[in-house]
């Protein structure tokens, strides 16, 4: 066919003009499939290793208490080797001149664990070894804490009321990322060890897991028969998803990251449109020939779609070379970053992925300009009819529409965020927009500002650039400004969330959580408290776990869904009078002297959110016994300020008979935190403090990391807008040599002219500058708002960091292509045009 | 100009453009360089202006040595006493007409820039074209663009390269009109590259060249 045989000689001049456009798309496509190689990586990892990561084939545990001899029959009916643990928090004490404590996330474990995989422990001794009881039991204890406590192998310390020896440190727990989230650093003891410390008393807050061996056996029919156990608190797990918050949140950063890498592409997308506007309006006049020799229109878009087409089968296929090659290469970093087994490799499903998105994005971008080649007239050939500018025929403008939606209904398809992805690509589209409308702004205002720079002609020159014809403001701004405006945004983000944790948190949030104090505890300590002028405010709750398991006679799952408050156990608590801090939005409280069957008073959002309120039954398993209450009222309760906020809170005489600890929240001056503590555990070794800067820390730690790996991915989408910038300024040094040699001839130094270079350059990097800081901090603003339902505060200091990046971009770039124009004589440049 | 030289590196090796050529243009004189096309008429004309450096001889203009010159000094020597006009035009797109007239007296820090830019396109007969950009005007307003652009300074010389080669011929002989008339109203020495005889007639003086070299005695002034 004849377009197909125009297009193979067109291409015979090799790929040259297309540096940028392939650099573009292969950036783009390689972000997105080397962030989607890593998240199948881990994917195909976690389900690898699901025995190890989880400890065992599968998992049966419990809040609050040890199996029952019920519970234990079934395990032992099922499993080849069973392997008991318990797991809680509490303050590990060494006792020197000044008397040392650290919060631990403590482990007893039995003479089976662990089934799967090995402790590594320093120095290397079995587990058995380290653990075993001498003259003291044994324990081994994660380097960070045994750092924080300054205790070596040999040294003793004491968990509850009993002395532990340190046998090793703790190098790598087999079955730590199933674990999921603990406040403090692992200690691992024996449950023989553990029996003298008193801190599994009944209502302390423990959990208990049996892991159990069970080679070969069909998971999904013993999970069915597990389900019999569930009514009393028993919950289930197998390797078949070895760590489901894990596997949660790497699904989760995974589409998030790659819906960062979609800006990307669109970034990529705006230099891709420039780079074939560019390339044909070089072509005009060969169309125009081929128009006069007789080829139709359409002969002349096929011949053209046809070798854009070859050019993003190119981009793409090195994109994805690239996007495959980097984490098989990188690999070894990768695996050593992380906590958990990933198995490097090449996947199909994400290259896939990026290819289908990468050649969307090309059609998209291309489209366009390709569609304005049928407007090009033989008549171009005699006179300057002017380039072909102007609207596309509509059916152009239906397919691009429709192409859009398809990207878009892909990405939310494929995330399995569907809100966010909406969200993202509502923004992207936004943001083109406005940058689109920007750029015009900016050109605009630049032609209105030259006549205020008449006599300066170093500004007026550069102005004269950015507003006057062939201005390269457009492609500039649309492309550093969306790099940019990326990553404002994820700026922004960033520097809200953390100083909502961390500066304006610890204002209002208390000092301490005391948590695990025993109803005859509770006397001494409220007396040690509140009778120190230092403490503020103390506030004290009864507090027990149960699970959520039935609503109105349901299973809980049926009428809530994957609600987070039915997911695992929540701490419940009892209250005569309703809390004066909580406003009741529907029913009513009950009578201070009620003792009528159990009623209850949820969180209102949730409750909103699950479907349910006044007058349903909720029934929640707490300590293995089931307690239906009505719910009485609704209630608002504010999680944010850190204090105590309970989900559910029932009357007195429904829970008061359970056993049961209390919580105390401790608002006191900095400086008398730590003698509150000693005073505290000195008096009940028991009760753990919970110290909320260290937990912040944490949380903040956390953040740290999501927001370093979500600034990869937009760096990747700002290195696409450099290749833009750098392709419009090598796209523009041809009319930059020609203006030298004018003003040359005019009477103009060099310096008079790379001052005129420079300046345009910066002035167009400090405006798409500009122009994304209002977009990311619209984006910014939304994502607060919407997302994480939290306040926006404008940040200014990583949006002036943005503006200035901007300019030193533009102005790096600009001024990399302006040597070859000063350095030519004028002569010979401006006889090349006669 | 005394043996003045010109040799150019090309793909095909090195290019003897001109062979020391040897010529003196007095105050006030117009002179018409003719010869068929490759004579080395535009160059002649460029190492004049000091856009191109002679390597041979050398070149003197208003008792300047243009041959020892850096090229930040010819351009402001042109900046002060030279005016270019092209075949084509050569105004700077993203400048409207008035813009680009207004330039060179920008570059010498004239105050009043503008209104004598503005002035100068009135008389060039383009006071209402003054905001339109380059793209938007046709080759004999641009050609009359340029040549404000060259006399709006005043210069001592005035150096024009085939003003009318890219014209047709009524708006040719305009621009003809406009540069004679520029000569007798400033006083100014022209030296202008043609092929039209009609245009060197004109001239007080005519040099021939023909491969590189001075083909014909200079004829006497009228």
């Amino acid at each position: 066919m004849i377009a197909w045989r125009i297009a193979r000689r067109e291409l015979r001049g090799g790929l040259r003009g297309f540096r940028v456009f392939l650099a573009c798309l292969a950036l783009g496509v390689a972000a997105i499939a080397a962030v989607g190689s890593v998240r199948v990586s881990i994917e195909a990892g976690l389900a690898r290793e699901g025995a190890v990561i989880l400890g065992g084939d599968a998992e049966m545990s419990f809040t609050y208490r040890m199996a029952d001899a019920r519970e234990r029959a079934f395990m032992a009916e099922i499993a080849e080797t069973v392997s008991e643990t318990v797991d809680f928090r509490s303050m590990a004490v060494v006792n020197r001149t000044e008397v040392e404590r650290g919060l631990t996330q403590v482990r007893g474990v039995d003479g089976a664990w662990p089934l799967y995989g090995q402790a590594a422990l320093e120095p290397s001794m079995p587990v058995a070894e380290a653990l075993e009881i001498r003259d003291l039991p044994g324990a081994v204890m994660a380097p960070l804490l045994a750092d924080r406590l300054a205790l070596s192998v040999g040294d003793t310390f004491r968990l509850g009321e009993q002395d532990f020896e340190v046998r090793a440190i703790l190098v790598d727990e087999p079955d730590g990322a199933s674990s999921g989230f603990g406040l403090g650093p692992r200690t691992i003891v024996s449950l023989e060890g553990l029996a003298g410390s008193g801190l599994l008393e009944p209502g302390t807050l423990f959990e208990s897991q049996y892991r159990l061996r069970i080679p070969g056996a069909d998971l999904a029919a013993l999970e069915d028969r597990a389900a019999a156990f569930e009514a009393s608190g028993a919950r289930w797990r197998d390797a078949r998803n070895g760590a489901p918050g894990v596997a949660e949140f790497v699904e989760r950063i995974g589409a998030f990251l790659v819906l960062v890498g979609l800006a990307g592409l669109a970034v990529g997308g705006v230099g891709v449109s420039a780079a074939v506007r560019a390339y044909l309006e070089g072509k005009v006049a060969t169309i125009a020939t081929l128009k006069t020799i007789g080829a139709e229109g359409r002969t002349i878009f096929t011949a053209y779609f046809l070798q854009v087409g070859a050019l993003t089968a190119v981009g793409v296929a090195l994109g994805l070379a690239l996007g495959a090659a980097a984490p098989v290469a990188f690999g070894p970093l990768i695996e050593a970053r992380l906590p958990i087994p990933v198995a490097i490799g090449v996947y199909p499903a994400p290259l896939l992925e990026a290819a289908l998105y990468g050649t969307l994005t090309a059609l998209i971008f291309t489209l366009w300009p390709l569609a304005r080649t049928e407007r090009v007239r033989a008549a171009a050939l005699f006179r300057d009819v002017g380039s072909a500018h102007g609207w596309p025929r509509p059916v152009f403008l239906f397919i691009i529409s429709g192409l859009v939606l398809t990207l878009v209904g892909l990405a939310v398809w494929l995330s399995g965020i569907p809100r966010l992805a909406l969200g993202t690509a509502g923004g992207l589209f936004a943001a083109l927009i406005l940058l689109a409308g920007a750029s015009l702004a900016i050109r605009w205002l630049a032609r209105r500002l030259v006549r205020l720079a008449r006599g300066r002609i170093v500004l007026r020159t550069a102005l004269g650039a950015i507003g006057g014809p062939g201005s390269d403001a457009g492609p500039v701004v649309m492309s550093l400004g969306l790099g940019l405006a990326v990553l404002a945004a994820v700026g922004q983000i960033d520097t809200n969330l953390r100083s909502a944790i961390q500066r304006n948190l610890p204002e209002v949030a208390p000092s301490y959580f005391f948590v695990d104090i025993q109803t005859d505890q509770l006397p001494a300590f409220l007396d040690r408290v509140e009778n120190d002028p230092a403490v503020s405010r103390v506030e004290t709750a009864p507090m027990l776990r149960g699970v959520l398991t039935r609503i109105n006679g349901q299973r809980a799952q049926d009428v809530a869904g994957d609600h987070w408050v039915i997911r695992g156990d929540r701490g419940l608590t009892y209250r005569r009078t309703a809390p004066p801090e909580e406003e009741i939005v529907a029913g009513a409280w009950w009578p201070d002297d009620y003792d009528g069957p159990p009623l209850a008073a949820f969180a209102a959002e949730e409750a909103l959110e699950m479907g349910i309120g006044p007058g349903d039954t909720i029934t929640m398993n707490v300590l293995g016994r089931d307690i239906t209450a009505t719910i009485a009222a609704l209630r608002e309760v504010s999680f944010e300020n850190a204090g105590i906020g309970f989900v559910v809170t029932m009357n007195e005489a429904a829970l008061a008979g359970a056993p049961h600890t209390h919580i105390a929240t401790v608002y006191a001056a900095q400086e008398a935190e730590a003698q509150i503590l000693r005073d505290v555990a000195g008096a009940a070794p028991n009760i753990t403090a919970i110290r909320v800067r260290d937990a912040l820390d944490q949380v903040a730690s956390a953040l740290r990391g999501i927001a370093q790996a979500t600034s990869y991915a937009a760096s990747a989408t700002l290195l696409t807008g450099f290749v833009v910038l750098i392709g419009a300024a090598a796209a523009g040094e041809k009319g930059r040599v020609f203006e030298a040699a004018v003003l040359k001839t005019l009477g103009a130094s060099r310096a008079t002219i790379l001052a005129g270079f420079a300046l345009r350059a910066s002035l167009l990097g400090a405006a798409a500058g500009i122009v994304a800081i209002v977009t990311g901090a619209l984006g910014g603003w939304a994502v607060m708002t919407f997302v994480m339902d939290a306040s926006y505060r404008f940040e200014p200091i990583s949006a002036l960091a943005i503006v200035v990046g901007g300019a030193l971009a533009t102005l790096l770039a600009g001024l990399a292509f302006a040597w070859r124009p000063l350095a030519r004589r004028p002569a010979g440049v401006l006889r090349a045009r006669e | 100009m005394k043996n003045a030289k010109l040799s150019l590196d090309g793909n095909a090796g090195r290019v003897d453009i001109l062979h020391g050529i040897t010529l003196d243009v007095a105050r006030g004189e117009t002179l018409a360089l003719t010869g068929p096309s490759g004579s080395g008429k535009s160059s002649l004309l460029m190492l004049m202006g000091g856009l191109e450096r002679a390597t041979g001889g050398s070149v003197m203009a208003l008792g300047h040595d243009l041959t020892t010159m850096t090229e930040d000094q010819l351009a402001r020597f042109r900046r002060h006493h030279m005016g270019v006009v092209f075949q084509s035009f050569h105004l700077i797109p993203t400048m409207t007409a008035l813009e680009n007239v207004a330039t060179p007296l920008e570059l010498a820090g004239v105050a009043d820039a503008f209104d004598r830019a503005g002035a100068e396109l009135a008389a060039m007969g383009l006071g209402h074209r003054a905001g339109h950009y380059p793209s938007q005007m046709s080759g004999g307003e641009q050609q009359r663009v340029a040549l404000a652009r060259a006399a709006v300074t005043r210069p001592a010389i005035l150096l024009a390269d085939e003003p009318t080669g890219n014209l047709d011929t009524t708006t040719g002989v305009q621009i003809m009109d406009l540069l004679m008339g520029l000569r007798d109203r400033h006083g100014a020495t022209l030296v202008l590259v043609t092929h039209s005889g009609e245009l060197a007639a004109r001239c007080d003086r005519e040099v021939r060249l023909r491969d590189g070299r001075l083909d014909a005695l200079p004829k006497a002034a009228e």
